[in-house]
């Protein structure tokens, strides 16, 4: 119960805070909604914990909810880490572009 | 052949080869008179040697890796309206005079892409690991993933004739540009060959870590549209 509590209270300090992030306009209402939907879900997981523990147990899984919880969290971390790559790449890319662009152009300049 | 008749350019990336651009430049325009280095953010003396040479230096101000230098020797080429490119290293690991075995092809109308290979009939002293193990496993996934039936799977010596360097862009940055540009040609069915070149190994080249990150690069690639 005690830890519930400590997890929850975390979870209403994040959710202050990107009241607050939106409010001070320092992130997108996309990403704004994006991580109050997902304080909230990480929110009723915490409250409804027991429950998600006998859905488990029906499901035929041994662990517990909260391991399964932890399972699905690496996962989307994975994918966010993954997706994070994509864009450095695509950003790299892009760098490149800039970068040929100026040494085509710095050379029709040198003919003038 | 008549080369006469044809705007042939040779692109030299190029970074940090102060001690062998000079050399490299002095051989090839024997050969070839349109020469652009592409100094891919040198720290040394590249750009200016390179220049006193009577080469056309482009500058890419921070370095962003061999294929990113092609494709801008490229580009470049594309707008000085060349017939035909030939890729060549600015280290000195390829003979100047084999330019002519590789633009042939081109001039007789018998491929559209020429790659150089160390593994045809002509001899290069290459290192036992990369021939016998490094090579094997890179040609076992040109296979896989093109069709691609070359002897040598990462040769850095080639040619290609104005329709495929104007149409066949080279995304890879880095090391992977090889293998990039051997899928595009496989899967676009661009007419290819290969010929014998010769390769004089000054040091050991792509390590097997360096196939990994390649193998990475362009797994990656694949999920960027």
């Amino acid at each position: 119960m005690l830890q519930q509590t400590i997890a929850l209270i975390i979870i209403i300090f994040f959710v202050l805070r990107i009241i607050y992030q939106r409010q001070k306009e320092k992130i997108s209402t996309q990403e704004f909604i994006f991580w109050f939907i997902f304080w909230i879900i990480a929110g009723l997981a915490i409250g409804f914990i027991k429950q998600i523990d006998n859905f488990v147990a029906r499901l035929g899984f041994s662990g517990k909810g909260i391991d399964i919880l932890i399972y699905l969290a690496v996962a989307i971390l994975f994918y966010f880490v993954f997706r994070l790559r994509i864009k450095i790449e695509k950003m790299e890319r892009n760098i490149t572009k800039i970068i040929r662009e100026i040494a085509i152009n710095s050379d029709k300049l040198n003919k003038k | 052949m008549n080369n006469q008749n044809q705007k042939i350019f040779c692109i030299i990336p190029a970074f940090n080869e102060e001690a062998n651009i000079a050399r490299v430049l002095d051989d090839v325009k024997k050969i070839i008179n349109n020469i652009i280095v592409v100094d891919d953010g040198s720290e040394d003396k590249t750009a200016e040697k390179a220049q006193k040479k009577g080469a056309i230096v482009l500058r890419h101000i921070i370095n962003r890796g061999q294929g990113a230098a092609l494709q801008t020797g490229n580009d470049y080429a594309n707008k000085n309206n060349a017939d035909i490119v030939v890729h060549f290293d600015a280290d000195g690991q390829f003979l100047a005079e084999e330019i002519n075995d590789l633009i042939k092809p081109i001039t007789r109308k018998e491929a559209d892409v020429v790659f150089g290979s160390r593994f045809l009939e002509k001899k290069s002293n290459i290192p036992f690991t990369k021939k016998r193990i490094i090579m094997p496993i890179a040609k076992t996934v040109n296979k896989l993933l093109a069709g691609a039936n070359l002897t040598d799977p990462q040769s850095g010596f080639r040619a290609m004739n104005r329709k495929t360097f104007s149409s066949l862009e080279i995304e890879q940055d880095k090391m992977a540009h090889c293998s990039e540009i051997i899928f595009k040609t496989f899967n676009n069915k661009i007419p290819s060959k290969e010929v014998a070149i010769t390769v004089i190994y000054n040091d050991f080249g792509q390590k097997f870590s360096g196939g990994i990150k390649i193998f990475k690069d362009l797994l990656l690639g694949k999920f960027i549209d």
